[in-house]
């Protein structure tokens, strides 16, 4: 479904990614995690072509994504569903105006329409919010509502970046179990996430990014606290790092 | 995608566009309404014009008033030059009898003087209707001149000077108006691309959105166009409310004057050629801003 050979990636000759080499099959779940500025939404990026990799080959479902035209890198995305970091909710719509516009693109009657944004509103709780604008809500529903629309047309390809940083503790095991079932129905899965404490608990295939590079799975992450910015509180107490809560400038 | 479902999701972004910017897009119609506006104007002026032109070419004849000592065979002399000549489509004779009996019509006041009067003092008179060309010949003067010089002819009535004089400022209105309406046509198209680019820019975060997931290109270029079309065909509509407005505003104010050009003259409003053709170049002016605003260097692809 994804495979990653040898991908190099430079911004002005600072790699980002460095000889990143996987391959994730079909119908597989995988979560994709790593410290701040490691690269997971880079790797993210190329996959939806939102970057060109500087070398090596990248081929998602079957398709070498660096040679696609504009037309084709639409299709591709149009089979994906993909929920950004910083949401990317149109702001003068309503939730379901964001949601359902996806379904446009697809040609979709509007009474399906309305019905498939309904479902996927319901599947994220968000079905009573209709009406609202997205500065209506809060981090959480917004992150919900990304959600949603990453959904609707029932994707071939999930992707998602950090869709559990806006959430508590309740609804992002709720939306982890939501990408399972979803994982379970054929969908494959891939998520970046800083939250150690949910890749546990889900117990999924992890791709750790360290500096650049895929660590070898199941490898742990080498770098001192103090490389990877402000020091976790988890480390201190001595246990697992969890990087929840930090950012990545520029990916 | 099918056509159909495609045009009918192009169209409702546009519209949605549109409404989410509307009062941009209201100061842009108003704009475009205006500049619409002054080009029906230019074209008003002119139509009416060429018909007050065209009306007084018709109903202008040479007439050619014989000596009371002219001979019947000059007279018909002058009607064999006439209609040789390739200046006359139509000679009608009228004699002096019939000269005074239309004086008497027109002049009912007068109708017991004129009667009164022996011998006629009317003159036997030749009426010339000129070809559509020979008004427009240089050559028409000399014709008038040998018409003079006929024997038997005392006087050649005919102010070709002044049909001229006024066919030449209807040209005149008529080319500046065409001018004007290329430069108003160019600045509407200007400011609805000016419009649409500031739209654009303020939707920079949506279309990047939209790319993200997957739009078609033409389904995120295409709105805006589409927007400018809308633009462009509500600006015409505005301009062709105004100038109707304007038109019979002036007709009730010229009636209120009792003026006495309204009895002469019959002024119209912009026949459908025209006021379709107003409509035309807002929608063109329109289709012109938006697809220079959707260039590629405005939209990042």
């Amino acid at each position: 479904m994804i495979e990653f050979s040898r991908v190099t990636k430079e911004y002005r000759g600072r790699r980002v990614l460095r000889d990143v080499t996987f391959l994730i099959r079909r119908g597989e779940f995988v979560f994709l995690t790593g410290p701040s500025g490691a690269g997971k939404s880079t790797l993210l990026k190329l996959i939806y072509h939102a970057e060109q990799p500087t070398s090596g080959r990248i081929v998602v479902n079957g398709t070498e994504v660096a040679s696609l035209s504009p037309g084709k890198t639409a299709e591709l995305r149009r089979s994906m569903g993909i929920v950004f970091q910083d949401y990317k909710l149109l702001p003068d719509r309503t939730v379901a105006e964001n949601v359902s516009f996806v379904l446009k693109f697809l040609g979709m009657p509007a009474a399906e329409r309305k019905k498939r944004t309904y479902q996927a509103l319901r599947l994220v709780e968000l079905h009573h919010r209709q009406t609202a604008l997205p500065e209506e809500l809060s981090g959480g529903e917004q992150q919900r509502v990304a959600l949603a629309r990453a959904l609707v047309n029932e994707p071939e390809l999930l992707i998602a970046d950090e869709p559990t940083g806006n959430l508590d503790a309740r609804l992002a095991t709720e939306m982890m179990k939501l990408f399972s079932a979803i994982n379970i129905r054929g969908t494959t899965v891939l998520v970046a996430t800083h939250d150690q404490a949910l890749i546990k608990e889900t117990g999924k295939r992890t791709l750790t990014l360290d500096r650049g590079m895929v660590l070898g799975e199941g490898e742990k992450v080498s770098l001192p606290p103090q490389a990877l910015g402000k020091r976790d509180p988890a480390e201190t107490l001595g246990h697992e790092p969890r990087w929840r809560d930090r950012t990545e400038p520029g990916g | 995608m099918k056509t159909s479902s495609a045009t009918f999701t192009l169209l409702d972004e546009a519209f949605s566009g549109i409404w989410r910017a509307r009062r941009m897009v209201l100061l842009s119609v108003l704009q475009i309404g205006v500049s619409i506006y002054l080009v029906g104007v230019f074209l008003l002026f002119a139509e009416n014009l060429s018909g007050i032109t065209e009306t007084v070419r018709d109903e202008s004849a040479i007439t050619v008033y014989f000596r009371p000592s002219s001979t019947s065979v000059e007279r018909e002399n002058l009607e064999k030059f006439a209609r040789d000549s390739h200046y006359v489509s139509a000679v009608r004779a009228v004699s002096s009898a019939e000269v005074r009996k239309r004086f008497i019509t027109s002049w009912s006041s007068l109708a017991t003087a004129a009667t009164s009067v022996e011998p006629n003092p009317f003159p036997d008179t030749v009426e010339l209707d000129l070809l559509p060309d020979a008004l427009v010949s240089r050559s028409l003067p000399g014709f008038l001149t040998r018409l003079a010089a006929q024997p038997g002819v005392d006087d050649v009535q005919f102010d070709v000077e002044w049909i001229r004089r006024l066919r030449g400022v209807v040209t005149l209105i008529q080319t500046a108006g065409a001018f004007l309406g290329l430069i108003l046509a160019l600045g509407a198209a200007f400011t609805i691309a000016n419009v649409v680019r500031l739209t654009i820019l303020l939707h920079q975060d949506e279309i990047e959105i939209l790319r993200l997931v997957g739009a078609p290109e033409f389904l995120i270029r295409g709105p805006f166009v589409g927007g400018g079309v809308v633009q462009g065909f509500l600006g015409a509509l505005l301009a062709l409310g105004l100038l109707a407005l304007s038109f019979h505003g002036v007709i009730r104010y010229v009636a209120a004057t009792k003026n006495v050009l309204l009895g002469v003259f019959v002024v119209k409003f912009l026949p459908l050629g025209p006021s379709l053709l107003l409509v035309s170049g807002g929608v063109l002016a329109g289709l012109l801003g938006g697809l220079l605003a959707v260039r590629r260097r405005h939209i990042h692809g």
